[in-house]
């Protein structure tokens, strides 16, 4: 994998064979997944029930909202550890907004968004002005961020929230329940900026190798500015939809988001040196994340195992997706 | 990543520390001397039921006079101990703490000990035994809203429990008052258990996997928290099972009681935060002065239900 990294020969897109490797890789991701689900479905009945599949997607969306954001970032070689935080200001944020017979529904949803834009874009700026690592950076916003959800809300959730507020994270739309259909909407767009757009293949460029990227006469602070601005914006998203969800703005919610959403993209092959990764990697991560969590509740398996099944299949597909790496 | 920041928040620690005691010695020094000064260490100010007790303990102090020192130990037991070294370097009147831990928290109360500060315990116990206990037993919680479904359900039906924060004293006892109802009625069984962290999402998304594994087979819902609860209502209304499930929770949060005003939470157990806050005040006062005190003082829970919820939608 590493020479894939190192030997950038064209800074701009990938070659045939980069490309072939990330297939192969996302194909090992997807074999484990389908042995899961296979395993999951012969031992429990009530697993593979079109119900049961429903509810699994639905509790994966906002998971995969954050993944498919942070996913951007950690391709161009970064990291977003602010986005949990991210979560609950706009969750904050909107509730404050979406008290009944308040303001229509749009004011809410448009503020949230427009702060998770906005502290993305301070993500962006600060890591390209101040060369500070994007872990350190993304850590400060993280704690920054959590702090101004208790302030705004004074700690305490925020309640009472007008029925069409609740319908967007919890109604539905022709039997489809909403987050389903935002969730596939955003995976299709996210798929064409990073597939079809110059700026998705800067992206990679910048990821790949970031001096040949610049000397190749791409805009890498630009780049980076985008893509943080894409992951705060993502995870607005996912906090307005958490907190019409569970009808309830809550300063303490998406604590630990970030590494659900960071071990999605992982597991979907998206590197941590960056230049690689796919948004349908990233998806099959975060199905695979909460199948396990949801076959492990249906068959009662005791939280503290749980924890410890979590981690080891984490591993384990990471494993099995290098392994499917070298040999091909 | 934890590991990898700790010598950085101890130093922050540190600082902090620093900066709050020089902060509070000029204030003693230029206040007419005999100001009374509480130090008080509080589990976590993110959660609600602490900002509550908190609330209710700034009241008290602002009626009596004397200064109150908060610290925020962020659900810490590390934080928390240092926390209370520095109170006792200040010198502190007496110390309130709203303990993190059961074992990991007694060094703090020893070291006060030691130094002859009273320290009051508000909300949780210590393995060490403090000056002074206020607060309520989990135990009864439990007792309480396993008591209300037996006897609704007629001694008789399946129940699953969302738990709190593996491990924590609320957890542990909640659950251990659940099973000691559980025991006496033979014809009641506990399906599913497991933990939801306190959080309402995460207890929808767990109820919402239980109705999958038993749908019917399920008659009632025992949520340790009011949060949990809520998300499991949020779950089984979506599935258009809430006419058959009951669920009961411990809290009453405002949003519970609104809940129940609408018909979709069954009972919820009142834990008294403001009483807690103030008695722990008054004890801290009067062990400050050497004034005879309760050693332990017990809040009772109540069982809210549809009937007598008014009197506490005002609390």
């Amino acid at each position: 994998m590493n020479n894939v990294i190192d030997t950038p020969t064209k800074p701009v897109g990938q070659t045939t064979y980069q490309t072939q490797i990330r297939k192969l890789g996302q194909y090992g991701i997807l074999v484990a997944f389908i042995l899961i689900c296979l395993g999951l479905s012969v031992i429990s009945p009530k697993f593979l029930t079109v119900q049961n599949l429903m509810i699994i997607v639905m509790q994966v969306s906002i998971n995969a909202l954050l993944a498919f954001g942070v996913t951007f970032v950690i391709i161009t070689g970064g990291i977003d550890l602010s986005i949990g935080s991210i979560v609950a200001v706009a969750g904050v944020v909107a509730a404050s907004f979406a008290h009944p017979d308040t303001y229509p529904v749009i004011v809410p949803l448009a503020l949230a968004l427009a702060t998770g834009v906005a502290f993305g874009a301070l993500n962006g700026f600060v890591i390209t002005r101040s060369k500070v690592p994007p872990f350190i950076v993304t850590l400060g916003t993280m704690t920054i961020l959590r702090g101004l959800a208790l302030i705004l809300s004074k700690g305490r959730p925020i309640s009472n929230l007008s029925d069409t507020f609740s319908f967007l994270g919890g109604g539905k739309i022709l039997g489809v329940p909403n987050l389903i259909i935002v969730l596939v909407i955003a995976f299709i767009v996210c798929t064409i900026v990073l597939r079809k757009t110059v700026s998705g293949r800067y992206m990679y460029a910048v990821g790949g190798n970031e001096q040949a990227a610049r000397a190749s006469g791409i805009r890498v602070g630009k780049v980076k500015m985008q893509v943080y601005i894409l992951s705060g914006g993502l995870a607005a998203l996912a906090g307005v939809l958490l907190t019409s969800r569970i009808s309830t703005g809550q300063p303490n919610a998406g604590a630990g988001f970030e590494l659900d959403a960071i071990a999605a993209a992982i597991i979907g092959g998206t590197s941590t040196s960056g230049g690689t990764g796919t948004m349908t990697g990233t998806l099959i991560g975060a199905l695979l994340i909460g199948v396990i969590s949801n076959g492990l509740d249906l068959l009662n398996v005791s939280s503290y195992y749980q924890q410890v099944v979590m981690g080891v299949i984490i591993i384990g597909a990471v494993i099995l997706d290098s392994i499917n790496q070298k040999t091909n | 990543m934890k590991h990898a920041f700790k010598p950085l928040l101890v130093a922050l620690t540190l600082l902090a520390v620093g900066c709050s005691q020089s902060a509070s010695d000029s204030k003693t020094d230029s206040a007419d001397g005999k100001k009374l000064v509480i130090g008080a260490s509080m589990l976590s100010m993110q959660h609600e039921f602490v900002v509550n007790v908190h609330d209710e303990m700034t009241k008290k102090a602002e009626e009596t006079g004397i200064e109150l020192i908060t610290v925020d130990a962020e659900r810490s037991a590390i934080k928390q101990v240092e926390q209370i070294e520095s109170f006792i370097a200040q010198n502190v009147d007496a110390i309130i703490l709203n303990p993190a831990e059961v074992e990991a928290c007694s060094p703090a109360v020893s070291k006060a000990l030691a130094a002859n500060i009273p320290i009051i315990n508000v909300n949780s116990e210590t393995g060490v035994k403090p000056t002074a206990f206020v607060g309520s037993d989990d135990v009864e919680a439990g007792r309480i809203a396993m008591q209300y479904l037996a006897d609704k359900l007629g001694g008789k039906g399946n129940v699953v429990m969302l738990e709190g924060y593996m491990g924590q004293a609320g957890q542990l006892k909640r659950a251990q008052g659940a099973m000691e109802v559980l025991k006496k009625y033979p014809n009641m069984k506990m399906l599913a258990n497991q933990t939801a962290e306190w959080d309402r999402a995460k207890g929808m998304a767990l109820m919402e996997n239980w109705i999958q594994a038993y749908g019917n087979q399920i008659n009632a819902v025992f949520a340790h928290n009011d949060e949990m609860g809520l998300g499991a209502v949020k779950a089984l209304v979506d599935a258009g099972l809430k006419d058959k499930i009951m669920v009961v929770s411990i809290d009453a949060i405002p949003d519970a009681l609104q809940a129940m005003q609408k018909g979709t939470l069954d009972a919820t157990v009142f834990q008294n935060a403001q009483q807690q806050g103030a008695k722990a005040v008054e004890t801290a006062i009067k062990a400050a002065k050497k004034q005879p005190f309760d050693k332990e003082t017990l809040i009772p829970f109540q069982l809210v239900t549809k009937e007598n919820m008014a009197q506490f939608v005002k609390k």
